[in-house]
């Protein structure tokens, strides 16, 4: 009886499958969508919105289109734009080299500030749930683990520290740096047996950090009149002081992810004491 | 030069294998697993719809030099933005749920959502 009905369950979900993978498929081998070429292999930036991310030319391009409305969308490359160097280009209105980042911090810094809160609200909910599971005792890490652990952790910290300083040159950032940190504690945790993580002083620094966070915004707004404006000149690209406020965004964001991610390895690790 | 149509049909096939997953699978942790190949799914198709041929990453460096309108070098920079938020977001809601998979477990004594529910 119960196998019968796994089975036929089984089978009820795999037509469901099969059925809109067809529809998937279908659409992606369509020829051509009202008339026009589907342009799946021969995409153009310059069809694209991000054209203006990566020329940096967004508020020319908004500027444009306030003043020649819809003649904007067909002839997008005649918003005034230059030629972008390497360790040559002076300020420009968003200086990092790394263009995922511009886009993440400065034209979409508010979305980051959301996102940081979901990572935060994720973190006190496991918190919460956590307490109550009491903690079981871990077998003894051998030797190697042990004194590897204390002599990686500060390199591993100083890794986790390059990568966010660094976000708005190189690919990393914030949340990746934060991770790299986090796994140092989740490794001092693991190899130390009577190693302790406060996290009464881990959720301060988070804490501090948002706070950080949402002064930086709060600048922007007094002196640019929007919230999370750039008030620090760009620089020149590729420099490591540069960029504004998006190098300051990063360290915040490194620390507090961090700080965040450790207290969660820590909770889930020692479960909760004041239970 | 691999043909982005290789990207998208692996995040469709990806995602249906996560979407059969969480439709049969009975224990909680294997469901969570599902779910996150969906996640996976959907993040690789986002990045392919910014994949451009022959561009690269959206990094200015030394060697690529300099970018301007008429050499456009970089693949579309404002999926993989996208994408960034939806991983760390992903990583949020995986610890929650995992959690609270622990919290059941130490509730009924099983992982298995049949067996869930009633008397403890």
């Amino acid at each position: 009886m119960k196998k019968t009905e796994f089975l036929t369950g089984s089978f009820i979900a795999l037509t469901l499958v099969v059925l809109l993978g067809v529809f998937f498929f279908q659409a992606l081998f369509q020829p051509s969508y009202e008339g026009k070429v589907m342009p799946i292999d021969n995409v153009n930036l310059k069809d694209r919105v991000s054209l203006h991310y990566v020329l940096k030319n967004v508020n020319d391009a908004s500027k444009y289109l306030a003043t020649n409305g819809m003649r904007y969308f067909n002839n997008r490359s005649s918003v005034p734009s230059k030629t972008i160097t390497f360790g040559k280009t002076k300020n420009l209105e968003e200086g990092s080299a790394n263009e995922v980042t511009s886009i993440v911090v400065n034209y979409r810094g508010f979305d980051t500030l959301g996102e940081v809160t979901v990572l935060f609200i994720s973190i006190i909910g496991l918190t919460m749930l956590i307490g109550g599971v009491k903690e079981k005792k871990l077998r003894m890490p051998s030797v190697i683990v042990r004194t590897g652990s204390k002599f990686l952790f500060p390199f591993i910290l100083l890794f986790g520290v390059y990568i966010f300083i660094h976000g708005h040159l190189t690919p990393g950032g914030g949340f990746p740096g934060g991770a790299v940190i986090a796994s140092g504690f989740l490794l001092l945790l693991l190899g130390l047996e009577n190693f302790k993580f406060n996290t009464t002083v881990s959720k301060v620094i988070e804490s501090l950090a948002g706070v950080t966070f949402v002064g930086i915004g709060l600048v922007g707004l007094f002196m640019k009149n929007s919230f999370l404006a750039n008030f620090i000149p760009t620089g020149t690209i590729g420099f490591l002081y540069s960029a504004g406020m998006v190098a300051l965004i990063y360290i915040v964001v490194g620390i507090k992810v961090g700080a965040e991610l450790s207290t969660g390895v820590a909770e889930l690790k020692e479960g909760n004491k004041n239970d | 030069m691999i043909s982005s149509i290789f990207f998208y049909s692996t995040a469709f096939v990806l995602f249906l294998i996560g979407l059969f997953g969480v439709l049969t699978r009975k224990n909680i942790i294997k469901i969570l697993v599902s779910l996150s190949i969906t996640e996976t799914a959907v993040n690789l198709f986002l990045v392919t719809v910014g994949y451009i041929k022959n561009g690269k990453a959206p990094i200015l460096t030394n060697t690529i030099g300099s970018i301007g309108m008429n050499n456009l070098k970089f693949v579309d920079p404002l999926p993989q933005a996208l994408v960034l938020t939806a991983i760390v977001i992903g990583l949020g809601t995986t610890a929650l749920s995992l959690v609270i998979a622990i919290k059941l477990y130490k509730n009924y004594g099983t992982l298995n959502i049949t067996k869930m529910g009633g008397k403890r």
